[in-house]
């Protein structure tokens, strides 16, 4: 009985917090964009600005509702959004949903690979690195950990796209499926193929955070004294992690997995932007270049979900695995 | 545990995530690139398929009532009229057309074979809902001159405007028609219409395939399929290299490297730059409030001397790699353009000669003339960002400075820009297959309306020999007033007359086309990125003895 109420509790508290989150993002976003320098009118106009008078511009002005003052516009979005409704794109000509909807099953697929590789990749690399302090392997891992930190998403794009893509010719350097097939002739294997080098650029960045903190929070383990008191006992390599270090860095690392939702997303704006991968990071873009406030604010109210979501499984399973949170977590 | 606050941490991924997404768009907007398939699916198409990556992806699908075609061919849909590669009227859907004496009313004849690619024919009902749609749609299609639209017959529609206006027919030769029986909110996405090809599939953001049209009652492409990849410009260069496509847009950076197996073809365009010189004396302020005037370049002495000093071959061979031509007008070989606009350049000597005449001299020996104390120093604005705008603006100083004239090149926003160019010098770039575009530069009605005359030039008469050209009732009539406008002999906005630009180079348009690919005779390229090349289609074939 308690322990419904407390999820109650919880559940209730967690879904205020999300709310509170959502109006205060989406007004910070919305009053950004009423400073950023991009005219809405001329980025939607674009290369045709000579054969529209200023006639026709006020008509498109009123079209999108853009002559309003900033705060009621603020206002009627709102109340459309309590209404379950997003607001048309102006770039797309499309209901928001239906476009955040489409991107996102594109994005998902991407990101859910590159979250489980980075954070599999990364814990076996920290614990490795960890078990074998001071070693060559462990030099070695640092050092490339320290490398991947250090390197823009893009940019590690660019290298595999160039090495893999263009030198080499393994994989397709774009895209989400092969150029000119009919969408019923696309079998998995060639959407996974195209995922490969987005979603490898994507856990490769991912996987220094994870590994580094992972060695460091196992080497304090390592230096406390039940372990010495393991070792002495006999315990050595694997058997010692499993029986005693595992449990104190599975919980770190998974905290860390779960709040890297925010960079995932971040990195997937980059990395489908360099392979041209249809997600959500591409109309990200858009929508921010082309001052496309309605498409933005979705975005915006999307990705915060996504965030927050990680951030609460991430709760969630604490209380599961250490059952000591269960008091700090509610109060 | 490492120091992160439980319950601070889901507010910061919130913001922190807006931060990304601003760092994500600064990086992006920094040439990350893409590239597209691996050689081995593309290199094996058949012969009768192409794949194209010649221009930017239209987000709004392919809707003509609200911008779809606008350059270029619309593809899908067909037109009422078109322009040749001459940029000469041809009639598509209409067999004649004739427009009353006041200029008011265009009546127009259609073709009565013409079928949708859905079998339905197409009717001057068809027609007027088409006009009628974008009229109220509120987008990039300005019909605000339009009254009404009407179909008295089934091969007949009727238009009444509210003022003559000649390019009124520059909107019947891009607005594609669309179909009233199967038109609906999904139309973008699922076009149906009467042009050479249908679209079979659109990828968004990747690509877009369509097939030849079994319908069309032109004639046959001899390609059956086309795939559009929607690649950014050094995307297309990648693809280029990898043997993927057929045909690819690249910029002039890239033209110096060779490509095995493709053809770089230069396209003539009218897409250009030139100086904005403001007209009016400083002290004035513009319609928004923002300062305008220059008291230097309301000097016609400047603007001309600036005029005849730059060596514009220099500036196609230094900056465009060659691949342009020099502009001496806004619209260089176009029919509406007049050839006399024309002059011989690259003539410090007479640069100064024409300053001396209009009392700029160099009393201070400091290298730069001066009249009345102010010495001849003014502002070029550029797009910050835009490198061959940049160097353009560099090089133009460097030359106007040997004849004495300083100009101070500075790069800003196009927010900043808009509020500095009623007072400063700006280089721009326009070029269009609609005269109207020259009307809207030249013409006092229009001063200081968005970047529209900013200069805020007026002279009655060329603002007279253009409302001739607007009142006449056929592009041939109206042809010989455009060109007065600009010289008549006496005076107008050419060099010879009041020189309220600079007008420089036209961009050529590069492609990167297989070996073997003819791509026909190309207009002469519009301003943007639209798909001009692709306008005449049913001219394209591959040499016997390739592929």
């Amino acid at each position: 009985m308690t322990g419904i109420l407390e999820w109650g509790r919880f559940v209730g508290v967690k879904l205020l917090r999300l709310l509170s989150l959502l109006a205060g993002v989406s007004v910070v976003a919305f009053i950004l964009m009423q400073f950023s320098p991009v005219d809405p009118i001329e980025a939607y106009i674009g290369g045709d600005m000579i054969r529209v008078s200023a006639e026709q511009r006020s008509l498109i002005e009123e079209r999108w509702g853009l002559n309003d003052p900033p705060a009621q516009r603020l206002f009627n979005w709102g109340q459309a959004l309590l209404q379950g409704d997003l607001g048309t794109s102006m770039i797309y000509r499309q209901p928001v949903a239906d476009i955040i909807q489409e991107r996102f099953l594109n994005s998902v697929a991407l990101m859910a690979v590159a979250w489980i590789l980075s954070g599999l990749i990364g814990f076996s690399l920290g614990v490795v690195a960890a078990m074998k302090r001071e070693s060559l392997l462990d030099r070695l891992i640092c050092w490339y950990c320290y490398t991947l930190a250090s390197t823009p998403v893009f940019w590690m794009a660019l290298l595999l796209l160039m090495l893999f893509g263009v030198w080499l010719g393994w994989l397709p350097v774009g895209l989400g499926v092969p150029a000119g097939m009919a969408a019923d002739q696309v079998t998995w294997t060639d959407r996974a193929i195209h995922m490969v080098l987005p979603a490898l650029t994507l856990s490769l960045t991912g996987v220094a955070a994870i590994a580094l903190h992972t060695r460091q929070k196992l080497l304090d383990v390592l230096d406390s004294d039940y372990i010495l008191f393991a070792r002495a006992r006999g315990e050595r390599g694997v058997q010692l992690f499993r029986r005693h270090g595992f449990r104190h860095v599975v919980l770190p690392a998974l905290t860390l997995q779960f709040a890297s939702f925010s960079e995932l997303f971040g990195g997937a704006v980059l990395a489908e932007q360099v392979f041209s991968y249809p997600g959500l990071g591409q109309a990200t873009v858009q929508a921010g270049l082309r001052g496309d406030v309605p498409l933005l604010l979705g975005l915006v109210l999307c990705s915060t979900i996504f965030v927050f979501t990680g951030n609460l499984l991430a709760d969630i399973l604490y209380r599961f695995i250490d059952p000591r949170m269960k008091e700090e977590l509610l109060t | 545990m490492h120091g992160i606050s439980w319950r601070k941490r889901s507010s910061q991924a919130g913001l922190s995530l807006l931060l990304l997404c601003a760092v994500g768009l600064a990086g992006c907007t920094q040439g990350a690139s893409s590239v597209q398939e691996s050689q081995a699916l593309a290199a094996s198409h058949p012969r009768d398929e192409l794949v194209l990556a010649v221009g930017t992806e239209p987000e709004g699908g392919f809707d003509p009532t609200t911008g779809w075609g606008q350059y270029g061919s619309p593809l899908f849909q067909s037109t009422l009229l078109k322009r040749d590669a001459k940029l000469h009227l041809v009639n598509d859907l209409a067999t004649d057309h004739s427009v009353s004496e006041d200029g008011l009313t265009w009546t127009i004849s259609l073709r009565d074979d013409v079928k949708f690619s859905d079998g339905e024919p197409l009717t001057a009902e068809d027609v007027k809902f088409t006009f009628e749609t974008a009229a109220s749609s509120g987008s990039v299609i300005d019909l605000t001159n339009m009254a009404e639209v009407q179909a008295p017959d089934s091969t007949t529609v009727v238009f009444t405007l509210k003022s003559p206006q000649s390019t009124f027919i520059s909107i019947l030769t891009t607005l594609g028609i669309v179909p009233e029986h199967a038109y609906g909110s999904d139309y973008a996405e699922h076009p149906v219409g009467s042009g050479p090809y249908k679209l079979v599939q659109w990828d968004k953001g990747q690509q877009a395939i369509v097939e030849a049209n079994e319908q069309y009652y032109g004639q046959k492409s001899a390609f059956r399929k086309l795939t559009f990849l929607y690649l950014d410009e050094d995307a297309a260069f990648a693809a280029a290299q990898a043997g993927s496509v057929d045909i690819a847009a690249i910029p002039a950076a890239f033209s110096k490297q060779e490509v095995s197996g493709m053809t770089l073809e230069s396209v003539k365009t009218v897409d250009n730059r030139g100086i904005m010189f403001p007209m009016q004396p400083a002290g004035g302020t513009s319609a928004d409030g923002f300062p305008a005037g220059n008291d230097v370049t309301s000097d016609l002495a400047i603007r001309q001397a600036v005029n005849v000093a730059i060596d514009r071959n220099a500036l196609v061979e230094g900056v465009l790699e060659g691949h342009g031509r020099p502009a001496y007008s806004v619209s260089d070989d176009l029919p509406w353009g007049n050839p006399e606009a024309v002059f011989a350049d690259a003539d410090v000597q007479e640069a100064q000669r024409i300053l001396t005449a209009g009392g700029w001299t160099d009393t201070d020996g400091d290298g730069v003339v001066e009249k009345n104390g102010m010495d001849a120093e003014f502002n070029l604005l550029y797009f910050a960002g835009d490198l061959t705008r940049q160097s353009i603006a560099l090089a133009a100083a460097d030359m106007a400075a040997q004849a004495g004239i300083k100009i101070n090149v500075e790069g800003k926003s196009r927010e900043e820009t808009k509020k500095q160019a009623y007072a400063n010098a700006v280089l721009f770039g326009w070029g269009s297959h609609d005269p109207l575009e020259t009307y809207n530069l030249y013409s006092s009605t229009h001063k200081g309306e968005g970047y529209y005359n900013v200069g805020l030039y007026s002279n009655p008469a060329v603002d007279s020999w253009m409302q001739q050209a607007l009142q006449a009732t056929s592009e041939g009539e109206a042809l010989p007033f455009w060109q007065k406008a600009e010289w008549d002999g006496t005076t107008g906005f050419s060099y010879q007359g009041d020189a309220p630009w600079a007008w420089l180079v036209n961009i050529d348009h590069l492609y990167l086309v297989k070996d073997g690919l003819n791509i026909g005779e190309q207009q002469i390229h519009p301003h943007g990125h639209g798909w001009p090349v692709t306008s005449n289609l049913e001219e394209w074939s591959w040499d016997d003895n390739s592929k």
